[in-house]
C-alpha cells in the first residue's frame, strides 16, 4: 500500500465516489420522472442526496494534507488556464457548492420542481468536469508512461460508478433498515405537513420524521428495483475495470524501459487481491444482490442490507487498492 | 563572460562538455553550498550511466563497456512542463528565459516534480515550498558566472544565451540517461562523451541512483 500518496489515494477515490452518487441518484430521478413510481421516488432518492456533502467536504479536506504551506492554498486557482490541477479545484469546490444547493433546496423544498431539476443537472456537470479534471492531471504528464493513458479516466470514471452505484445501494438499505423499525408505530403524528410557523427548529424534527416514516409498499418496490439496476451497472463496470488491466499491462510492456518498469507494478499479491476484491463486490456480491432483490420483504430487509453494504465495503477497498497500484506506478523517464 | 546576464529575451541556458567530465562532483557541491540547499536537495547533480556487452571468439571474451558523466541542473527549457502543471503560477518564466519558483505563491503540492523529467524542481522540507536553480540569479545580477560553472576544474560547464550556445558548440542534448528533448525543448547543449548513447537507445543504467 501507497501510504506516501495516502491523501490523494483517498482524495481521489472519495470525491468520484460522490460525484458517483450524485450521478447515480440523478439518473434513478430522471427514469422514474413519468413512471408509476414518480410520487415515490423522492423519498426513496432524498435521504442518500445528504449523505454526500459530509463525504465531500471530507475528501477535499484530506486533500488539503497533500500540499506543504497552506498559507499559499488560494494560489491554487491562478493556473486555470493551463493546469489541470486548478482545474480540478475549481470543479470540486464548484461540486460542492452546487451539491450543496441542491441539498438545501431538497431540504426546504424551496424553489419549483423546475429549478431543483437544472440545479441537479448543473451540479451533475460540474461532477463529471471534475472527475475528468482528476483524471486529466495524471493523463496530461507525458512524462510518467502508465498516467500519459486513456486508461487512467477509464478508471477514474470506473470507480465514480462502482463506488456511486453501491453507495447509493447501501444507503437505500440502511434507510430501509432505520425504516423498517418504525415500522410497528402507526405513524399518524410523523405524515403531518412540516407547519413553517413552528418554528426552524419543529421544521428539521418534522422533517427527520417524514423521512424516516416507515416505507410504503411502492417505495419498496422501487427500492428493490434500484437495487436489481445498480447490481447490473456495478457488475459491467466491474468486468470493464478486470478487462482493463491487461490491456494496460501489455501496453506498458511494449513501451519503453520506464514502460516496462511501470508494467511490472502491476503485479504480485496486492495487484491479485485488488482485482479478487473488486471481482467478488462489483460482481459476485452484486449477482447475489440482483437474485435475492425480488424476493426480499420491506419489514425483513436483513439480508439484502447485509449484501449491499458488504459489496459497498469490499468495493471502495478494492479502489483505494486500485489507487494505490495508480501511484506506484509512477515513473519517470529521464533522471 | 562576466558581463550583467538578466536582460530581457536572453533565452539563457547551459552548456556540459561531456568529454571534459571526470565526475568530480564539483558543481554540485559549489551549487549546494552558494544556495545553502538542506538534506537530499542538489538542484545540480552528476549522473554515472554505464553499460556495455562483451564479445565472444573462441576461448577470448572481448569487454565492449561504457561509462561517462552528465552534469545536469535546471534546463531553462523553453517548453517547461514544471509550469505548465504548476497550479499557482509560482513556476514561472524569468525575462531571461530562465524558470524560477516564486515561493509567495507555492503552496508545495510537488506537481512539478513529477512532470519534470530532469528532476530539476525539488521539494526543500524546510521552507514546504519546492526550489530549483535559477542559474544564479543574484550572482548573474552582480556579474559573476553561476557557481557550477565557476568551480569545475575541467571548465567543463559554460552558461549564456542559448542561441549563443548552439552557435558555439552544436545542437545536442539527446543523450541518454536524459529524456527526448523534444518533449520539453532544454535550454542545453552537450559535447558527446565518445561513447556517448542516445537517449532512447536504453543500453545502459544509471550507476548512481542515491546520489541524484
Amino acid at each position: 500500500m501507497n501510504t506516501h500518496e495516502l491523501p490523494m489515494i483517498l482524495f481521489t477515490v472519495i470525491a468520484q465516489m460522490s460525484v458517483g452518487t450524485f450521478l447515480v441518484l440523478g439518473v434513478i430521478d430522471v427514469a422514474v420522472m413519468r413512471g408509476r413510481f414518480k410520487d415515490s421516488a423522492t423519498r426513496v432518492v432524498e435521504p442518500v442526496l445528504y449523505a454526500i456533502g459530509p463525504a465531500l467536504v471530507l475528501g477535499l479536506l484530506v486533500s488539503m494534507l497533500h500540499m506543504n504551506d497552506i498559507t499559499n492554498v488560494f494560489n491554487v486557482f491562478r493556473h486555470w488556464n493551463s493546469s489541470w490541477l486548478s482545474r480540478e479545484i475549481i470543479f470540486g469546490v464548484a461540486f460542492a457548492a452546487l451539491g450543496f444547493a441542491t441539498a438545501i433546496v431538497t431540504w426546504l423544498r424551496a424553489g419549483s420542481v423546475a429549478l431543483r431539476r437544472v440545479l441537479s443537472a448543473v451540479t451533475a456537470l460540474a461532477g463529471i468536469a471534475l472527475v475528468w479534471a482528476m483524471s486529466q492531471i495524471y493523463y496530461s504528464v507525458v512524462t510518467i508512461p502508465a498516467w500519459h493513458t486513456a486508461i487512467v479516466p477509464l478508471h477514474f470514471f470506473g470507480t465514480t460508478i462502482i463506488l456511486g452505484a453501491l453507495a447509493v445501494g447501501s444507503a437505500l438499505m440502511v434507510t430501509a433498515a432505520i425504516r423498517a423499525r418504525n415500522e410497528p408505530k402507526p405513524a399518524t403524528k410523523t405524515t403531518t405537513k412540516p407547519a413553517p410557523t413552528s418554528g426552524f427548529a419543529a421544521m428539521v424534527k418534522g422533517r427527520i420524521a417524514e423521512i424516516n416514516a416507515p416505507t410504503s409498499a411502492d417505495e419498496w418496490a422501487l427500492t428493490t428495483s434500484i437495487v436489481r439496476w445498480i447490481a447490473v451497472v456495478t457488475a459491467i463496470a466491474g468486468l470493464v475495470i478486470l478487462l482493463s488491466y491487461p490491456v494496460h499491462i501489455a501496453d506498458l510492456a511494449q513501451g519503453n524501459a520506464t514502460a516496462q518498469a511501470a508494467a511490472a507494478v502491476f503485479s504480485g499479491g496486492f495487484f491479485i487481491a485488488r482485482m479478487v476484491l473488486l471481482a467478488i463486490s462489483a460482481i459476485l456480491l452484486a449477482f447475489f444482490a440482483f437474485s435475492t432483490a425480488r424476493n426480499t420483504l420491506r419489514e425483513r430487509p436483513g439480508w439484502l442490507v447485509t449484501l449491499m453494504v458488504s459489496a459497498f465495503v469490499l468495493a471502495a477497498i478494492a479502489e483505494i487498492m486500485g489507487r494505490s497500484l495508480h501511484y506506484d506506478s509512477m515513473l519517470r523517464i529521464g533522471i | 563572460m562576466t558581463q550583467d546576464k538578466v536582460e530581457l529575451g536572453e533565452k539563457l541556458g547551459f552548456y556540459f562538455d561531456q568529454t571534459a567530465c571526470t565526475g568530480c562532483k564539483a558543481c554540485q557541491i559549489a551549487c549546494k553550498d552558494k544556495h545553502d540547499l538542506p538534506l537530499g536537495v542538489n538542484w545540480r547533480r552528476v549522473v554515472e550511466y554505464s553499460g556495455g556487452t562483451w564479445r565472444q571468439e573462441g576461448n577470448t571474451f572481448t569487454p565492449n563497456v561504457f561509462t561517462y558523466y552528465t552534469s545536469i541542473s535546471c534546463n531553462h527549457c523553453e517548453n517547461p512542463v514544471c509550469m505548465q502543471v504548476c497550479p499557482t503560477t509560482a513556476m514561472s518564466v524569468r525575462e531571461d528565459g530562465t524558470v524560477w519558483v516564486d515561493e509567495d505563491k507555492c503552496v508545495g503540492c510537488r506537481y512539478c516534480e513529477w512532470a519534470c523529467p530532469y528532476s530539476a524542481p525539488q521539494f526543500n522540507a524546510e521552507s514546504g515550498h519546492m526550489s530549483k536553480c535559477d542559474l544564479c540569479f543574484d550572482y548573474r545580477q552582480e556579474g559573476n558566472d553561476p557557481a557550477c560553472v565557476s568551480a569545475c576544474p575541467s571548465r567543463a560547464l559554460d552558461w549564456g544565451p542559448i542561441d549563443e550556445l548552439r552557435a558555439k558548440y552544436g545542437d545536442n542534448a539527446a543523450v541518454a540517461p536524459l529524456p527526448d528533448p523534444s518533449i520539453t525543448n532544454p535550454h542545453l547543449v552537450i559535447t558527446p562523451h565518445r561513447d556517448a548513447q542516445a537517449w532512447d537507445s536504453g543500453t545502459g543504467d544509471i550507476a548512481n541512483p542515491k546520489e541524484i
